[in-house]
């Protein structure tokens, strides 16, 4: 068993899920607050990850965190080296690839608040901050948890993006699912079956955890 | 207040496992080689790293992949030290693309081609003729297009005046070791595919193969270049020569790709 994939791929979930959760609210709060005209194109971009097949996804952000282009040599300098082969490429990649899992629910779970709600608070003079802080999060909790074990759990199961920016790199940047590959690659089934095993296992503990969770919350309620 | 309390708790739990530290491998010298190698090499490799490590003291790490994803990465600046392909056109595209120190890619192993089929696959004899028969129904190759092995594949058939009439039978896999689990889980009747996997004790175990006379096709020659700026440019060089000692060579041949010359 790859310990070490196991190791580097629960890093780079929990990693992506943190960072996904601190862009992923203000977008999904603008986006359901805001009547800017813009709205639609913002929406668009951020499901436009679900529409590319994650290895051609992969290749364009190889060739822009390359570096053959400014945008990539501006982050090898301030980095020190490459982005793309190492664990922040990585986690970059997870970001953009898992970004709709997180607006998604988040967008649903705060259009299902009441408006007269939000509007109430408005009119008593709650801020956007307070707004979002007390009236949406805590109202919409359940998006914001499922948002997090979706971003989660598909950055374990990705595959297409880590193998074109990742490398293949034992420690930095062989996750789970490239180490499944290269063991059926090599005929290993026996050992293929024992990852995929694991990798399964992982994903079911955090779904059933997730959803006894909100079953509880439901019979609490009720 | 209970429910937030959870929202803290989740969050408190992705950031502690997001710092937990990175797992570092027990350095056995202190930067490995890194080797980029053609899906082609896995089941051989891995041996000749460790012979090396021990005569040398260097350790090097292998990363496979097809030889195109690893042609396209090297020269958008993958940090590896060795590109191993699995024939001289994508070793010769990072020369182009300024990325090699060397200007021809130096060959360092040749591949075969051989049938292969299931014991059970009902095919009653592997030769030319019988892909033309009704007893095969389904022949995996690797995709011509990049493919090094997919290539030799359709030519030989190209040789054998026999191309068009299988056209329509040819089941065409990503790469040669994905031609070699088609023909391997029955998806496929008989496949093309490389004497290395042909040789790995699974597919010795299931099946049978015939090599396809080398004149039948342009050699599968493999091509090596030691990438333009490696950390571990001298490692890279030192390992390319121990690839064609003889004692290795003859390793090679044994697994399945002879020496180049």
């Amino acid at each position: 068993m790859d310990l070490q994939a196991l190791w580097l791929t629960l890093r780079l979930a929990a990693t992506t899920a943190l960072v996904l959760m601190a862009i992923a609210v203000p977008v999904a709060f603008w986006i359901t607050t805001t009547r800017s005209r813009w709205r639609p194109l913002v929406e668009a971009l951020t499901t436009l990850p679900l529409l590319l097949p994650p290895t051609v996804l992969g290749f364009y952000l190889l060739v822009l965190l390359g570096d053959r282009t400014f945008v990539g040599r501006a982050f090898a300098h301030w980095l020190g080296h490459p982005l793309a082969f190492s664990f922040s490429g990585l986690v970059v990649g997870s970001v953009i690839y898992s970004l709709p899992f997180a607006v998604q629910p988040l967008t649903a779970g705060f259009h299902s608040v009441d408006p007269a709600l939000i509007e109430q608070a408005r009119l008593l003079g709650a801020g956007r901050l307070r707004l979002l802080r007390e009236i949406l999060l805590p109202l919409s909790i359940r998006s914001v948890v499922a948002a997090a074990v979706l971003c989660f759990t598909h950055t374990v199961g990705e595959f297409g993006v880590v193998l074109m920016i990742g490398g293949d790199i034992p420690g930095a940047t062989r996750t789970l699912s490239i180490a499944i590959y290269d063991q059926v690659q090599d005929f290993s089934y026996a050992a293929a079956n024992r990852t995929s095993l694991l990798l399964l296992a992982i994903s079911l503990v955090a779904l059933i955890a997730l959803y006894a969770r909100q079953h509880h919350q439901e019979r609490s309620r009720a | 207040m209970s429910d937030r309390r959870r929202l803290v708790f989740t969050l408190l739990l992705l950031l502690s496992a997001s710092c937990l530290p990175a797992q570092r491998p027990a350095p056995l010298s202190s930067a490995p080689l890194r080797i980029a190698a053609a899906a082609d090499l896995q089941p051989v490799l891995p041996p000749i790293l460790q012979a090396f490590a021990r005569q040398t003291g260097i350790r090097a790490d292998a990363s496979y992949q097809s030889s195109a994803t690893l042609a396209t990465q090297i020269i958008n600046g993958a940090p590896f030290d060795l590109f191993l392909a699995a024939d001289t056109s994508f070793p010769q595209r990072v020369i182009e693309a300024g990325r090699a120190e060397e200007t021809q890619p130096v060959p360092y192993a040749r591949g075969t081609l051989v049938l292969w089929t299931r014991n059970d696959s009902g095919v009653p004899a592997l030769n030319p003729e019988a892909l033309t028969s009704g007893a095969v129904r389904s022949i995996a190759i690797a995709n011509p297009e990049h493919a090094p092995y997919g290539r030799a594949a359709q030519a030989t058939l190209e040789h054998w005046h026999m191309l068009n009439a299988v056209r329509p039978k040819l089941r065409i896999a990503e790469n040669i070791a994905q031609a070699a689990q088609y023909a391997d889980s029955g998806n496929a009747q008989v496949g093309f595919i490389s004497l290395t996997s042909a040789l790995t004790p699974r597919l010795k175990a299931d099946g049978h193969f015939t090599p396809i006379p080398p004149d039948d096709h342009p050699p599968i020659l493999q091509g090596a270049i030691v990438v333009r700026g490696a950390a571990q440019s001298q490692a890279a060089h030192r390992f390319l020569e121990f690839l064609r000692t003889p004692a290795i060579a003859h390793t090679l041949a044994a697994e399945g790709l002879e020496p180049a010359s």
